[in-house]
């Protein structure tokens, strides 16, 4: 293969992007999942799940999610194994996914935390003398409110996530990275420049799409914003 | 299972680098607080041309992945500095720099550009009475920013300083993509060297919870002085 021109490496690079961009999503949503569990187990004050999920959100913030990536890759398939489940072919994308479903999960529960805390008690008590059910007061009063006090935790939160899911390529995944090492290893010193910058354009691309989203929901959820908690303190 | 012995082993391997991650992570982590204080003041005093550059900058990182940064550094740092040095009719060929240099480089960039906005909050909690008690009693701008304004910016924002180290830890681990050693990349050695991938990755794990819990521990005790002293 000779020197790639750079029209060539945008096509290489994208014929991929749908990898990167299916490991994103899926982690995203998993990981919303994980953290809003954790939370609820945090917030509810489950015994000993709670002490675990301190320590979950601990591990997954202080070690380095390179480590969490080839931890999860290397010591399920033996864990798995205790519980006599067949894992020894777990492929580089699954092991991808759930590092940064993890990772992501973990990252949450603190920002999930705070926007729950940040809801005025006097909601919580109004609500119960209206006679509301636990759920009903939880999807009908405390989670609008939740919602627009975690979004911009959460936004951060999805920019890191984007940023992490650039080194799933460390465990053999062919997304763009894997790719733009191959161009790059490929053409001899030629226009490697040019194909890390565009894997730069690319994700900043991805970067502004979530930030556009974040900022959209904002919009719609500002009007459940009350000038509690928080700004009654004067924050 | 787990083998105990490889662990400890493992343990007193990796051990023998953590002082030289540390001194580079210490190294990045101040080059990226006076980077990021000029990037600061260069917003703050509206210095034209440079301050947009600054703010492009800023997008650019805030979208581009480190490891993809550290790339581009990689590829192109040396061809950047040569084109000066060969303004300047230097002697030097940069094209055996070392990659430790392009991590520090690619990393401090990186991370000032987060620290900018840290510093610019902390300057700004800086009351506008100090500087004109500073101006009434004779100081020179000068003088009122580096004796008066600064040491109070410092203590606003050293608390976010524990938590932007920690960031640099983890950046550094990356370092392995461009074969600098650190505690990670010492522990991918070992485990391809003895084949316990697990026992080498769950030391390093161990190893930067433990830092983790230090720095915190250490922000929090000044946290709490603080908080005495006013």
């Amino acid at each position: 293969m000779d020197a790639p021109n750079t029209l060539e490496i945008i096509s290489l690079l994208l014929e991929v992007a749908h990898v990167s961009l299916i490991i994103l999503v899926v982690s995203a949503v998993l990981g919303l999942l994980l953290g809003s569990l954790l939370t609820m187990i945090n917030v509810k004050d489950i015994p000993v799940l709670k002490q675990f999920t301190v320590v979950i959100s601990s591990f997954t913030r202080s070690v380095p999610i390179i480590i969490q990536l080839f931890l999860v890759y290397y010591a399920l398939p033996p864990i798995l194994a205790n519980f006599g489940i067949d894992a020894s072919n777990l492929s580089a994308t699954v092991a991808a996914i759930l590092a940064l479903t993890l990772y992501h999960g973990g990252y949450l529960t603190e920002v999930l935390r705070a926007a729950y805390k940040a809801v005025d008690k006097g909601q919580h008590e109004a609500a119960d003398s209206f006679g509301y059910t636990p759920t009903k007061k939880f999807f009908r009063i405390i989670l609008p409110q939740v919602v627009p006090v975690a979004l911009p935790g959460w936004g951060n939160a999805l920019i890191h996530l984007i940023h992490d899911t650039s080194l799933v390529f460390a465990l053999g995944v062919a997304d763009i990275m894997g790719r733009a090492e191959l161009i790059a290893a490929a053409s001899f010193g030629m226009n490697q420049v040019t194909v890390f910058i565009t894997v730069a354009i690319i994700y900043i691309i991805f970067t502004f799409l979530s930030d556009g989203m974040v900022r959209l929901f904002e919009k719609k959820t500002r009007k459940y914003k009350l000038d509690s908690g928080l700004n009654a303190r004067g924050m | 299972m787990l083998n105990f012995e490889i662990l400890v082993e493992n343990f007193f391997g990796i051990l023998n680098v953590v002082p030289q991650t540390v001194a580079l992570a210490v190294t990045i982590f101040i080059l990226s607080i006076l980077v990021g204080t000029v990037m600061a003041l260069i917003q703050e005093y509206n210095v034209p041309v440079i301050k947009q550059i600054v703010m492009l900058f800023k997008l650019f990182m805030r979208g581009t992945p480190l490891i993809v940064f550290i790339f581009i550094m990689y590829y192109s740092l040396p061809g950047i500095v040569s084109f000066f040095t060969n303004l300047l009719n230097l002697d030097y060929n940069p094209h055996n720099m070392s990659p430790v240099v392009i991590l520090i480089v690619a990393v401090s960039l990186t991370v000032s550009s987060f620290q900018a906005e840290t510093i610019r909050a902390s300057f700004l909690s800086v009351s506008y009475g100090q500087i004109e008690a500073a101006r009434s009693l004779g100081y020179t701008p000068f003088q009122a920013f580096l004796r008066i304004i600064t040491p109070q910016a410092l203590v606003e924002a050293l608390p976010e300083f524990g938590n932007a180290f920690l960031v640099v830890m983890k950046a550094i681990s990356l370092g392995f993509m461009i074969t600098v050693v650190d505690i990670f990349a010492e522990a991918r050695l070992i485990a391809a060297s003895n084949s316990y991938y697990v026992e080498a990755f769950i030391v390093a794990a161990l190893m930067y919870w433990g830092i983790a819990y230090i720095v915190v521990t250490l922000t929090n005790k000044y946290e709490s002085s603080l908080a005495r002293r006013t």
